[in-house]
């Protein structure tokens, strides 16, 4: 166990806030030099001498949201606590471990109570920025539960920026919009005052459909659970996603995805999904969405994204006619096979050869760095 | 305001009950001059606090609510257009440069104040300015605020940078409806509002409605204080309570059975399934907690 600082340590109180704060910094909190400055005016503001208040009013100057006031409270407990070491540092990275309690539902789908063998070969006990590195670019399959609920967190914080990036701007334009006032006056001026020439400002054009494909056959447990959020993540920036789960057979859960939160939606989609983790029929599925949704959803213009590790029980024939079906409907088909992060993986398996000539882009999805990758597919979707 | 007591007073007298460590916060916000985050569930009083802040310092209430879509012209300035437009026809005939013409229409009587600037601009004392959830504005409208926010100035392109005379205190609240960006968060102090306990909203409630009978209000602030743990799509909060006991002051109901509560249910919960959840779940049972 780490030996942390006591206040009782420093001969003056600036250095004991000092202290402080750097430890808060090492911990995670978002402590730099202004909120260290400005700790050290607190600090000297009469009023606050009394040891409540100071407490209060360091947490208001070292906190950014609700999580990290409750790993404040320990940290206070342990460097401003009236006998040092009287609290056990037991409860270091609390928020870690009970941030949101796990549903049965996600635990099904991340394969619990399938342990493996070899699944403690990566690095652990890393912390800090370089845990996040590392879970970035583990495989899904090898993610602990422990480290799951961070990878969580890490991947819906990346998966928000990529989405912000994505977003529509104001874009100026000359044909369409409404009247770019600021604009036209500025060059009207060169021309004495009459604005002859007009400018406008103009939404970019509309987001075009992406229909997602998630394959949810038993050889895809490991990852399914992750994707499936990613299309939580992208329903969210996306104004139009339409996305199907498939394994024997197809499932929409486009309007499952709009429930309020996500615990909600895994819920109604794993009792939804009878056929969670069973065999394959890759080539089956894709004839269904054709003939059923296809003509209505995609339009030449659609991004449709397959997620699936292309191992199909069905005929390869059918699959080949069937992708190629949906590839002539489409602008960019995108397969993302988890199996393609291995080493020396080749697309060998008779589905994944028949319906690699259709595909446009061919990428893993095995961990977080390679799904943020989309994100340049995605621009121009 | 000279100590965490005495804003407690103040804010007393304006009928807001604080406790002990948002007053400090306050306390810190007046003096150190940064602005205030104030983050929690919707209904708590965030707004609130920026009001009886303005009271009690008996200054100006500068509020910008934000929504999706709002741009620097609504918060911050826009050119006056059509006077724009005006003073160059007008100008034809003069013999002035073309920079002096364009001097000329930038110039403030030109400027629209939205109420960023105003807030920089206030002449006699520092006015409050309550940046009303913002959360509900896009993500880039946040990067226009942080220079405000941190060096409480304004850069106006065609005119250059005003600064503020009197440093405004700014208030901002948010529903946590989507996680701020952390450049902004920086430049703010931080607290979390949450619901009250059942002393401070027993407070709150006989301090809104003093002639109210005091075993009834505790009663009732029971109820809400149950209702509160239950898992409801709205959580009803203080605004809630206090409608909801004028609603059963009104019904005249001092002793409130399960037809009342029924009758009057709608004032504190506002979705049709978290109604339809607690009548199903027993009113009579709700009632007997506050036994």
């Amino acid at each position: 166990m780490a030996d942390y600082p006591h206040f009782t340590q420093f001969e003056s109180l600036p250095e004991a806030v000092t202290a402080f704060c750097q430890l808060a910094r090492e911990n995670g909190l978002n402590v730099g030099l202004q909120e260290n400055m400005d700790a050290l005016r607190m600090a000297q503001l009469e009023p606050l001498n009394d040891r409540i208040a100071f407490g209060y009013a360091l947490k208001a100057i070292c906190c950014c949201s609700e999580e990290e006031r409750a790993q404040f409270d320990t940290l206070y407990e342990w460097f401003w606590g009236w006998e040092k070491g009287a609290l056990k540092a037991k409860t270091v990275f609390k928020n870690q471990s009970n941030i949101q309690k796990k549903t049965p539902a996600s635990l099904v789908m991340m394969g619990v109570g399938q342990q493996q063998a070899g699944q403690e070969e990566e690095a652990r006990n890393v912390s800090g920025a370089n845990r996040v590195e590392r879970l970035r670019k583990t495989d899904f399959s090898k993610i602990e539960e422990m480290d799951s609920e961070l990878l969580e967190e890490i991947a819906l914080k990346l998966w928000k920026q990529m989405s912000l990036r994505l977003k529509r701007k104001m874009k100026a334009s000359t044909t369409k919009g409404p009247l770019n006032l600021r604009q036209i006056i500025r060059y009207s001026i060169s021309t004495g005052g009459d604005p002859i020439r007009l400018f406008r400002k103009n939404k970019k054009p509309r987001k075009q459909r992406l229909i997602v494909l998630l394959d949810v056959s038993g050889s895809m447990d490991k990852y399914s659970f992750f994707l499936l959020r990613f299309i939580c993540a992208l329903r969210v920036h996306f104004e139009k996603v339409e996305a199907f789960l498939f394994s024997t057979n197809l499932i929409r859960i486009t309007e499952y995805l709009s429930a309020s939160n996500l615990a909600t939606t895994l819920n109604i989609l794993s009792a939804k999904a009878d056929n969670w983790s069973s065999g394959t029929k890759i080539g089956a599925c894709f004839r269904d969405f054709n003939e059923e949704h296809a003509k209505r959803m995609l339009n030449g213009q659609s991004t449709v994204i397959i997620l699936s590790d292309g191992l199909d029980t069905g005929e390869p024939e059918v699959l080949y006619e069937e992708v190629q079906k949906i590839r002539r409907r489409t602008k960019r088909l995108i397969w993302l096979n988890p199996l393609k992060g291995m080493r020396g993986y080749e697309p060998t398996q008779r589905g994944m050869k028949a319906a690699l000539p259709a595909v446009d882009i061919f990428k893993s999805a095995h961990n977080l760095d390679s799904i943020l990758e989309l994100e340049k597919f995605l621009l121009d979707v | 305001m000279t100590n965490t007591s005495s804003i407690q007073q103040e804010f007393d007298q304006f009928g807001y009950v604080l406790d002990e460590e948002l007053a400090t916060v306050l306390f810190l916000t007046l003096h150190l001059q940064k602005p205030l985050l104030l983050e929690g569930p919707p209904g708590v009083g965030k707004t609130e606090v920026a009001n009886v802040l303005a009271q009690a310092l008996d200054t100006q209430l500068i509020r910008l609510q934000c929504y999706e879509g709002l741009d620097v012209n609504a918060a911050v300035y826009e050119w006056n257009y059509q006077k724009q437009l005006l003073s160059i026809k007008l100008q034809e005939g003069s013999q002035k440069s073309e920079a002096e013409k364009e001097s000329h229409i930038f110039g403030e009587d030109f400027l629209l104040q939205r109420p960023l600037l105003r807030a920089i601009t206030a002449t006699e004392k520092s006015p409050v300015l309550l940046i009303d959830e913002i959360d509900r504005a896009d993500e880039e409208f946040e990067a226009f605020l942080l220079e405000l926010l941190s060096a409480f100035q304004i850069s106006i392109p065609e005119m250059g940078t005003i600064k503020a005379t009197h440093k405004p205190l700014v208030i901002l609240t948010s529903n946590r409806t989507r996680e701020l960006s952390d450049a902004l968060k920086r430049r703010c102090l931080y607290h979390w509002v949450s619901y009250p306990d059942l002393p401070r909203e027993l407070r709150i409630v006989q301090k809104h409605l003093p002639q109210l009978d005091k075993q009834l209000s505790e009663n009732l602030v029971r109820i809400v204080q149950v209702l509160r743990e239950r898992k409801l799509n709205k959580v009803p909060g203080i605004a809630e309570t206090l409608d909801w006991v004028n609603a059963l002051v009104a019904l005249q109901a001092t002793n409130p059975n399960a037809d009342d509560l029924a009758r009057s249910l709608g004032c504190l919960l506002k979705s049709a399934d978290d109604i339809e959840m607690v009548k199903a779940s027993g009113l009579e049972e709700l009632l007997a907690v506050s036994e």
